[in-house]
């Protein structure tokens, strides 16, 4: 049975079998490509982009700029661009209609049929896209970095990543991961975004939203997950490292806090661009096509310093939620409360003089002082699995450093084609 | 209308409290999320840009806890030694003299 992911599009894995990529990628004009362009070319050949099948062409990013909606009037929020200078289309001789193979790591990545090649002023994307032209934010500093021309045009992946340990368990494509679901006999599953190590308010988080979501459903049995999707992309200075990250959420299963038959963690690769709303739409569209049913937003989504309102992706998901595949969920802030003893919601303790905000941030700060948190607010297993980490893979820290981002493994290679 | 103050939040563990208790000083901590102790010097808008600007690995907390966040633990140790050598929490404009 056809897998239909966002936009009612069946998800199609486009992805060439190595005998018949080797033939077909033989003599072409071989394009190296940063980490960014690597991630997004796995999101779109494996289906996490769907309905989305390359790189955008003019048409489609100035309606996505304009419209919030691909060329074919379906919801889109994030333009999705492969760039290129006049130099390099150039030297490299690349003209419309021509094929050509991109490589990542020296080795053959993916077959790209370029079918248009274009200019866009890249002002307009960031004040449609970000709400802003001002460069220090981050989207905006990402979008004014593309060089000149765009490419568009469909891309076919000719070698499969491998992905490295520890996280090649959590690298699940959709159609997979709809497979697991299915085993599970999970009927409706809670998204959960991430890029952190947890503590218990988003343990919490995630447990409110896991409540929510079963609603009216039977109890009898366990048919209601959490699947927390870690967003795995570019790394900056002092954000916890990759492997923190992924397999502290996966411990908050181990430990008990969770289980199987209520909990699974996973992984997307993307570059962040802190887009608030219109990141929050991008990312129920993602969910949408892993087989999400409900996905989890607080307050401020994936938004940065004070461009966006705390509500505002809450807003923009009301107004296109008739045509998005996957229900909102909206999460109050969890916070600690002396008088009760307990981490508890803001929409319900009332001891507001008493109450005590912590958010990601300050436990960072925290275990950067070198004290380790109450288990109340930070589970022990979780902080000696950071400590755990940071020997096994931050050269003794649990934080990005420039010896981090010079010697770790990537978290995923391509190899030669055999 | 009285000037915002933004806190940065030192977390005391047993090593930075003996040196409080030596000195007298355990008092200066107040107790935080479920029992953690902590020494909070605060700084106001001119002090909280300065320090953004001299250390680019801190954060402002705009969203959470509106408290200035992930110094590096050096520089903290630094702030830390200045309050137990002061025997109080006013310590940022000598501190920032310096950067």
């Amino acid at each position: 049975m056809a897998e239909i992911g966002h936009g009612g599009k069946e998800i199609v894995e486009r992805i060439m079998e190595p005998s018949e990529a080797k033939e077909k990628i033989k003599g072409l004009k071989q394009v190296p490509i940063r980490s960014q362009i690597a991630n997004e070319v796995i999101g779109i050949s494996y289906g996490f982009f769907s309905p989305l099948e390359g790189f955008m062409g003019k048409a489609d990013l100035d309606s996505v700029c304009k419209k919030m909606r691909l060329a074919n009037g379906i919801v889109w929020s994030i333009p999705i661009l492969f760039d290129m200078s006049e130099a390099e289309l150039s030297d490299y001789g690349i003209k419309e209609g021509d094929s050509i193979v991109l490589t990542y790591q020296d080795n053959p990545f993916a077959l790209f049929e370029v079918e248009e090649i274009y200019e866009y002023d890249k002002k307009e994307i960031c004040q449609a896209v970000y709400g802003t032209t001002e460069d220090k934010h981050p989207g905006c500093a990402r979008t004014y970095a593309y060089k000149d021309k765009f490419l568009g045009g469909k891309i076919t992946l000719v070698n499969r990543p491998k992905i490295n340990p520890p996280f090649d368990p959590y690298f699940i494509p959709p159609l997979e991961m709809r497979k697991r679901f299915k085993e599970k006999g999970w009927v409706r599953i809670v998204a959960h975004q991430t890029r952190n190590v947890p503590h218990t308010g988003h343990e919490w988080l995630m447990k409110g939203a896991w409540l929510q979501t079963y609603g009216e459903l039977s109890i009898e049995k366990p048919i209601v997950g959490v699947l927390v999707n870690a967003i795995i992309g570019e790394k900056r200075k002092g954000d916890y490292i990759d492997e923190a990250i992924i397999l502290c959420q996966d411990e908050l299963r181990k430990a008990g806090y969770f289980g199987d038959h209520n909990h699974m963690t996973s992984l997307t690769f993307w570059d962040m661009r802190y887009a608030g709303p219109k990141e929050a739409v991008f990312h129920a569209i993602l969910r949408t096509n892993l087989g999400l049913t409900h996905h989890m937003y607080g307050r401020d989504h994936a938004g940065v310093g004070t461009y966006y309102g705390p509500y505002d992706a809450h807003k923009l998901l009301e107004s296109v939620k008739d045509e998005l595949g996957i229900t909102p969920v909206y999460s109050m802030n969890w916070l600690y409360c002396p008088h009760c003893g307990e981490v508890t919601s803001e929409g319900l303790c009332n001891h507001r003089d008493e109450w005590q905000k912590f958010s990601g941030t300050v436990i960072r700060s925290i275990v950067m002082d070198g004290v380790k948190p109450p288990r109340l607010i930070f589970r022990p297993e979780v902080f000696d699995l950071v400590m755990e980490c940071a020997e096994k893979y931050g050269f003794g820290s649990p934080f990005v450093t420039d010896e981090y981002l010079e010697k770790r493994t990537p978290v995923f290679s391509v190899e030669p084609l055999e | 209308m009285a000037e915002e103050r933004y806190p940065i939040n030192i977390w005391v563990n047993e090593e930075r409290y003996e040196k409080l208790r030596e000195a007298g000083l355990a008092d200066l901590c107040e107790e935080m999320l479920a029992g953690l102790k902590v020494i909070r010097v605060y700084a106001n808008d001119a002090q909280k840009d300065k320090i953004l600007k001299a250390f680019p690995t801190a954060k402002f907390d705009s969203a959470t806890t509106k408290s200035i966040e992930l110094l590096p633990k050096d520089v903290k140790d630094k702030m830390f030694d200045l309050i137990v050598q002061k025997k109080s929490v006013e310590i940022l404009d000598e501190f920032l003299s310096n950067y």
